[in-house]
């Protein structure tokens, strides 16, 4: 990223000595390396350190770095600081066309070297030795590195699938990919979209990129792998008289039987009303029975629960 | 009354040269790779937290039994560092009721 300062790629002040630069770098490049971290972000900040530090560390290129900026690769080697700033300030400002005249001035700075900006110099031969020479050290083509990334989705959306474009900022700046979720997956699966992932070297092919599903919490529901649990509240007299209950799910309401008896925590299972499964057998719902008492009962109703009280000999305290 | 104008709880490069029974030229090198960590005082000398010295302890075995350069050092123990993060909060979560 050449509009980027390599100190600030590297967090090191322009007055850092080499011993800096280079401690500097070697955590970066553990912290960031595409095989160590699998964030596609990291791709791209370990080439940024990895630039900044084929510079900096290199005492003579640094200097150039300090003296030209960013575009020292492009400045000739004899070429003296303070005539380069005049150079460039005269292409900025002059309304002719800035290269003819540059270069005209360049010439007799330099003996036996005629530079003409974007002419002569061969700007893939220079950078090919940098970049391209990094990976490819010995090794031939090498495959890019898997890259890993959160994709959040909603209990609804994870029941009935969705499509979703992620923009990932990685090795060769931002890139959108449109993915399809298959309806039914869990918190934590994993889904593989192939050729996605780190850029390989020389041609070989790209790492792919896993997504991995983290499932936000619902108001409603709570997910163990593809069973969904839902909370049913029931009256005591439901509980005790047995009834049917409409639950909602995220692929519409589902009709559950109370048995009569039903005490506070009984769980009934409806099969297959859980998350979908595109390859199996779908999860369950479980509803959870939970007895809920009016907090104000009307005269009536305490007359009648007092007649309860008085009539019933149950007592739940009591161990067989 | 005086008081220390350092860090005591800090050792400087002599002491913790002789703590670890490395060179201190050595030590150097090893917070110039960022396989210590070490902070610098104005005139330029080093100081090091009391965990480095078991830190120093490990890159030298890692590098007695594994033949590993200091840059492959740097790398495994970062990693060892994350393993052992990780492994304290899967066993935390695998207590009952932690």
């Amino acid at each position: 990223m050449a509009d980027r300062d390599f100190y600030q790629i590297l967090g090191v002040s322009r007055d850092a000595s080499q011993q800096d630069i280079q401690r500097a770098y070697r955590k970066l490049a553990r912290q960031y390396h595409p095989d160590v971290n699998s964030d596609p972000a990291a791709a791209e900040r370990f080439k940024d350190a990895s630039e900044a530090y084929d510079v900096l560390s290199d005492p003579k290129t640094r200097s150039r770095y300090d003296a030209f900026g960013p575009d020292f690769r492009q400045v000739p080697e004899d070429m003296d600081p303070q005539t380069w700033r005049r150079m460039q300030a005269g292409a900025r400002a002059g309304a002719r066309a800035g290269a003819g005249a540059s270069s005209g001035r360049a010439g007799p700075g330099g003996p036996g070297f005629s530079y003409t900006p974007g002419g002569d110099i061969d700007l893939d031969e220079l950078f090919g030795g940098l970049f391209g020479g990094r990976a490819g050290r010995g090794f031939g083509p090498v495959p890019g590195a898997d890259q890993t990334t959160d994709i959040r989705l909603t209990v609804e959306e994870a029941y009935h699938g969705t499509h979703r474009t992620i923009r990932l900022t990685g090795e060769d700046g931002t890139r959108t990919v449109d993915v399809t979720v298959p309806p039914g997956v869990t918190d934590g699966q994993r889904i593989r979209v192939a050729g996605q992932g780190g850029r390989g070297s020389d041609g070989a092919r790209s790492g792919d990129l896993y997504l991995v599903v983290r499932i936000a919490p619902h108001r409603l529901y709570r997910l163990e792998g593809r069973d969904l649990h839902v909370e049913l509240r029931l009256t005591p007299w439901e509980a005790a008289l047995g009834t049917a209950v409409a639950v909602p799910t995220p692929g519409g309401e589902a009709n559950v039987k109370v048995p009569a008896g039903t005490s506070c925590g009984r769980r009934l299972r409806l099969r297959g009303r859980g998350l979908p499964n595109t390859r199996g057998e779908p999860g369950d719902l479980f509803a959870e029975a939970k007895i809920m008492v009016p907090p104000r009962p009307t005269d009536a109703e305490r007359d009648l629960l007092e007649q309860l009280a008085a009539v019933s000999d149950f007592d739940p305290r009591r161990r067989e | 009354m005086t008081y220390a104008v350092v860090r005591t709880t800090e050792l400087d490069l002599d002491h913790f040269a002789a703590a670890t029974g490395m060179h201190p030229e050595l030590v150097r090198k090893f917070v110039t790779l960022g396989i210590l960590d070490a902070t610098c005082d104005p005139a330029g000398g080093l100081w090091f937290a009391p965990s480095q010295v078991a830190a120093a302890a490990r890159i030298q075995r890692l590098r007695a039994g594994f033949a590993l350069n200091y840059a492959a050092i740097g790398l495994v123990s970062d990693l060892l560092d994350r393993i052992a993060v990780l492994q304290t909060a899967l066993r935390r979560a695998r207590q009952p009721g932690g």
